[in-house]
């Protein structure tokens, strides 16, 4: 596949991180296009650009910062590095090989929502990371793109590099800031959205570093160019990241054109299988947004709709921020796919999901905090050989009561939990239940009688019907 | 006053609350947890979730969202309709209902919440009839967090309303939440315990049985517990409360909501105060000296007593006469003592009683106080002083004139929660002749005293309190006083020259005719059920 890297461009050149070869490779004149024109005129560039957010929900960059209460006196930008989707390490790529595209993209972005103070909130594992940032940071003060009047333009403002403890939760837009501000990561209620009341109750942008990379591109080589890269719903060069059972795992740069069966089997991206082996399933934007049935599944025949009922391989599908919504998953996610290979058993998998999401949800939200901990004893119950029909239904139910759709509590994460945990037990109902059929006699009442003798004795063995959630 | 429709009703509610709030007051149930009027919302316990109508973002017609939103974070708005009692909204409450269990021990049987809790309540309101959760429980530690409260944390909700207040009304945060999901812990930071002059209020606040009172624990089922209607005595604000009372004993002691003094708190001084009301060391048998003892006397033949003795002391006008007010009584007791001496003694000394001062007034960060003054009625007395006449002294001006002996004739009265006659103060009283002492406790001038009378406590007695503030506010009887004691208010009465039943109503009509500030008094709003 011809394309032209972008973002990647750098990467794994000499001394990539320092300014100097970061100018002499074109860097930071796209900051110098952007200080020519005036703040509007760049939030109306963006929007133009249809720029979405990189950071998981693909929610257009101009549009948010058009939120930001005009009248405003002090704006702050927090740009996320937390990067804590499980597979994802695009970010991570792109803070520890180009620092200078990412600050560059900073101070436009800064620029653009008329900031002083900017952070750069980044997990706190990362900490080869943060010293790469750091040093970068530093040469742009003192090369005069941070601080005082940058570049003569009389604006100013400064840089922060901050590194958060660790918790999935605080790559939230509120509980970034929550942590930010020094607190415990708990999600903020919104409204007042960020944009009204952030960081210190000011008004704040929270932006992913992939997207702020995107900037320097968009003014650089201008409009025209950005428009060639992915259809129009989803502009621009993207970075997937791909691991598990593949030849080649990585970061990789595309338009959003490329399909799953593509950065799975193209050579120029996950180079097939390892050990020529079949995928069963593939979770193509971070574990949060859905799995999708792999190719050990029949092809779906040629013309027919998608039916997701039906057990048919689903790795045709297309990573954009829209295509991907057909086959039931919550969106593109942070486009790093992880692979499982077809002899990897299903109930592991569950397992593993449901351990993610009850170790890291905040513990606000009732249905999220107790359902995710329900549901990771249900997966280990069924993984030990004691489960039972009623509990996928179960899973099922509880997936439909904590993210029946998203709003219905304070962030996304049960959105998050219930989505990969609810397409895995529906589009891997088979396997599930030919695990419960070879269970030996008795194993489910042995097990219960075990971890919790007084249910054993009530009538309830044989589940609960509820009225669905919708 | 915006206008909105709550399941097709349309209420009037009052500016600036959540609908969640608005609905409770126009008479809806709606379930809720962690949503507490006075402290910060927080939206986490997904319970009070509604249906609203929006604009549909692309017709821009009103209908009903396909989501929901939670009541307590959506300020009412003129206009707007919303729905509690929906399928959608049941669904939603039945589900979270059976997360709450899942992790529950069970309890009850056990439970000093049992009874008036809300996990009780909202599981047979709302929630499914049997648990499909079959496997091990969380198991969460019980701890000792302060020395006023325990804290089950295997009952725990997660409302963080106790963290809330101590961040909030307390300011001294010295609780938190520990761990994630669920296996997040209430806790205090280690060598932090709770200690505050507010810090049993969180029991009050946690709707389950996570948080208990020390004092209160296996000590009695709630619903044999009968409240009456009370002022504390505890300080000069008055903040209302009520005494829980079963088998002719008080157990425990509990904020009532005052919009105007203590709104849903009340300091810990409050909530212990009486403790000496079930002291043995008490008095209950009026006592008259004979014969250079106090021997037992009947009530009757001490009303004749004063009255005699008064007429002998005062028969120049009584100028040698002193009646020391305390700033323990009501107002309609030292109302009637009052008129009762004026009108046989009209030059006798009136003394506002000694005034327990401890330190400053304590405000804190959301404007409760505790005020320094540790008596309830000093205001009230004050009035009642200034509207009889004639002389009067401050408490420091009687002891110097007593001990300079100008006094042939005091009686004197006390009411505090301790002993308050030391010998310094003993030895100054002994300098008048005869000495009538009506107060709980024994004390170090029995030996000179002419009539030592047993005094009720303010749960024996009813009436009304004066605060800092000038608000006057009536306290209910909720014990039958002492075997052997006669109330203060029925006593005085009965002294004054009226017959019957002393209530504190018809007194306060008596004494508007001459002071019209008692003619009414402060009634704090009733808060709806399952307010908070």
């Amino acid at each position: 596949m011809a394309y032209d890297k972008v973002l990647l461009k750098r990467v794994g050149t000499p001394n990539s991180v320092s300014i100097d070869t970061y100018k002499a490779d074109g860097g930071y004149q796209g900051l110098a296009a952007a200080l020519k024109m005036q703040p509007g005129e760049l939030v109306d560039l963006v929007k133009g650009a249809n720029l979405r957010g990189r950071g998981g929900a693909g929610f257009p960059a101009g549009v948010k910062w058009s939120f930001l209460p005009p009248d405003r006196e002090v704006t702050y930008l927090c740009i996320n590095a937390d990067e804590s989707e499980p597979p994802t390490f695009s970010n991570r790529v792109l803070m520890e090989e180009d620092p200078h595209q990412v600050i560059e993209g900073v101070i436009i972005a800064g620029y653009a929502t008329r900031t002083t103070t900017a952070y750069i909130y980044m997990r706190g594992e990362f900490t080869e990371q943060y010293h790469v940032m750091q040093k970068a940071v530093d040469e742009a003060y003192a090369a005069g793109y941070l601080g005082e009047n940058i570049q003569g333009s009389g604006w100013s403002m400064n840089l922060y590099v901050h590194r958060g403890a660790g918790a999935y939760v605080c790559g939230e837009e509120t509980g970034l800031i929550e942590s930010l501000e020094g607190k415990r990561g708990w999600p903020r209620i919104k409204p007042p959205f960020p944009a009204v009341e952030g960081a210190f109750r000011k008004p704040t942008v929270v932006n992913n570093i992939e997207t702020v990379a995107c900037l320097p591109h968009i003014l650089s080589r201008g409009m025209d160019w950005w428009k060639s890269v992915g259809p129009e719903h989803s502009l621009g060069p993207k970075l997937f990241c791909i691991s598990g059972a593949v030849n080649r795992p990585g970061c990789y740069e595309a338009p959003c054109t490329i399909t799953m069966r593509d950065l799975i089997y193209d050579d120029a991206f996950g180079g097939g299988m390892r050990d020529g082996k079949k995928c069963k399933a593939v979770f193509p934007g971070g574990l949060s947004m859905g799995v999708l049935r792999g190719d050990t599944f029949p092809q779906r025949p040629a013309g027919s709709k998608i039916d997701l009922s039906e057990d048919h391989d689903e790795l045709d599908c297309i990573l954009d921020f829209e295509d991907i919504k057909q086959y039931g998953m919550l969106g593109l996610g942070t486009a790093a796919a992880v692979v499982v290979p077809e002899d990897v058993d299903i109930r592991d998998v569950l397992v593993n999901t449901c351990r993610f999401y009850a170790h890291e949800s905040c513990g606000q939200c009732t249905q999220c905090r107790e359902g995710t901990g329900w549901m990771y004893s249900i997966a280990k119950r069924i993984r030990a050989g004691a489960g039972r029909s009623v509990d996928l239904d179960l899973i099922e139910e509880l997936t439909n009561n904590m993210g029946m759709m998203p709003g219905m509590s304070i962030c996304g994460l049960p959105d998050g939990a219930a989505w990969p945990i609810r397409t895995l037990v529906q589009k891997f109902r088979a396997e599930f239940e030919s695990y419960i059929a070879q269970q030996h006699a008795g194993s489910v009442e042995e097990t219960i009688r075990r971890v919790n003798p007084a249910a054993y004795e009530l009538p309830i063995l044989g589940g609960r019907q509820m009225a669905p959630a919708t | 006053m915006p206008k909105i429709t709550i399941d097709g009703k349309t209420v009037e509610c009052r500016e600036n609350i959540p609908v969640l709030r608005a609905a409770l007051e126009a008479g809806f149930e709606v379930p809720h947890y962690c949503y507490h009027p006075g402290l910060s919302v927080v939206a986490s316990c997904r319970l009070c979730l509604m249906q609203m109508k929006m604009p549909h973002p692309k017709t821009k017609e009103l209908d009903w969202a396909p989501k929901l939103f939670p009541s307590c974070q959506t300020p009412v708005k003129d206009g707007m309709e919303v729905k509690f009692d929906s399928q959608l909204v049941h669904n939603n409450t039945n589900h979270v209902m059976e997360y709450y269990l899942i992790n529950h021990p069970l309890d009850c049987p056990v439970c000093d919440k049992a009874g008036e809790c809300y996990l009780q309540d909202y599981t047979e309101d709302y929630g499914p009839a049997t648990s499909r959760m079959v496997e091990e429980k969380n198991k969460n530690p019980k701890k000792d967090i302060g020395s006023q409260t325990l804290l089950y944390q295997d009952r725990c909700v997660l409302c963080t309303r106790c963290v809330r207040f101590t961040q909030e009304v307390a300011g001294t945060s010295e609780l938190t939440v520990i761990n994630r999901g669920n296996r997040g812990e209430i806790d205090v930071f280690p060598g932090e315990p709770l200690e505050n002059p507010l810090q049993a209020n969180v029991v009050d606040i946690c709707p389950v049985g996570a948080l208990l009172d020390k004092n209160f624990l296996f000590q009695q089922r709630v619903w044999l517990l009968k409240p009456t209607k009370s002022v504390s005595p505890a300080d000069a604000r008055g903040s209302t409360v009520y005494i829980d009372v079963n088998d002719d004993r008080v157990w425990r002691i509990r904020p009532r909501f005052n919009e105007k003094v203590n709104e849903w708190w009340i300091s810990d001084e409050s909530r212990f105060s009486w403790q000496h009301v079930h002291s043995p060391d008490r008095l209950n048998i009026p006592m008259i000296r004979e014969e250079s003892a106090l021997r037992p006397t009947r009530w009757p033949v001490v009303q004749e007593q004063i009255r005699a003795q008064l007429n002998t002391v005062a028969s120049d006008g009584g100028s040698r006469v002193a009646i020391v007010l305390s700033p323990m009584m009501s107002c309609e007791e030292a109302w009637l003592l009052a008129s009762f001496v004026r009108q046989s003694a009209p030059q006798a000394t009136f003394v506002i009683g000694y005034v327990p001062v401890e330190g400053t007034d304590q405000t804190f960060p959301k404007g409760f106080v505790i005020s320094a003054e540790k008596c309830p009625n000093r205001r009230g007395v004050e009035t009642v002083i200034e509207q009889a006449g004639g002389p009067s002294a401050s408490w420091d001006e009687f002891l110097t004139k007593a001990g300079g002996g100008e006094y042939r004739f005091a009686l004197v009265t006390g009411g505090y929660p301790k002993a308050w006659i030391d010998s310094t103060l003993a030895d100054t009283l002994r300098k008048i002749e005869t000495v009538v002492l009506h107060d709980v406790w024994a004390s170090a001038l029995d030996d000179h005293l002419w009539l030592q009378l047993p005094s009720a406590t303010w749960v024996e007695r009813e009436g009304s309190f004066m605060n800092a503030d000038g608000l006057v506010q009536p306290f209910d009887r909720a014990l039958k006083p002492l075997d052997g004691v006669v109330g203060d208010g029925q006593f005085y009465y009965e002294l004054a020259g009226h017959q019957g039943l002393f209530r504190s109503r018809k007194v306060r009509e008596l004494m508007a005719a001459e002071l019209p500030t008692f003619g009414e008094v402060f009634v704090p709003r009733e808060e709806p059920e399952y307010a908070h």
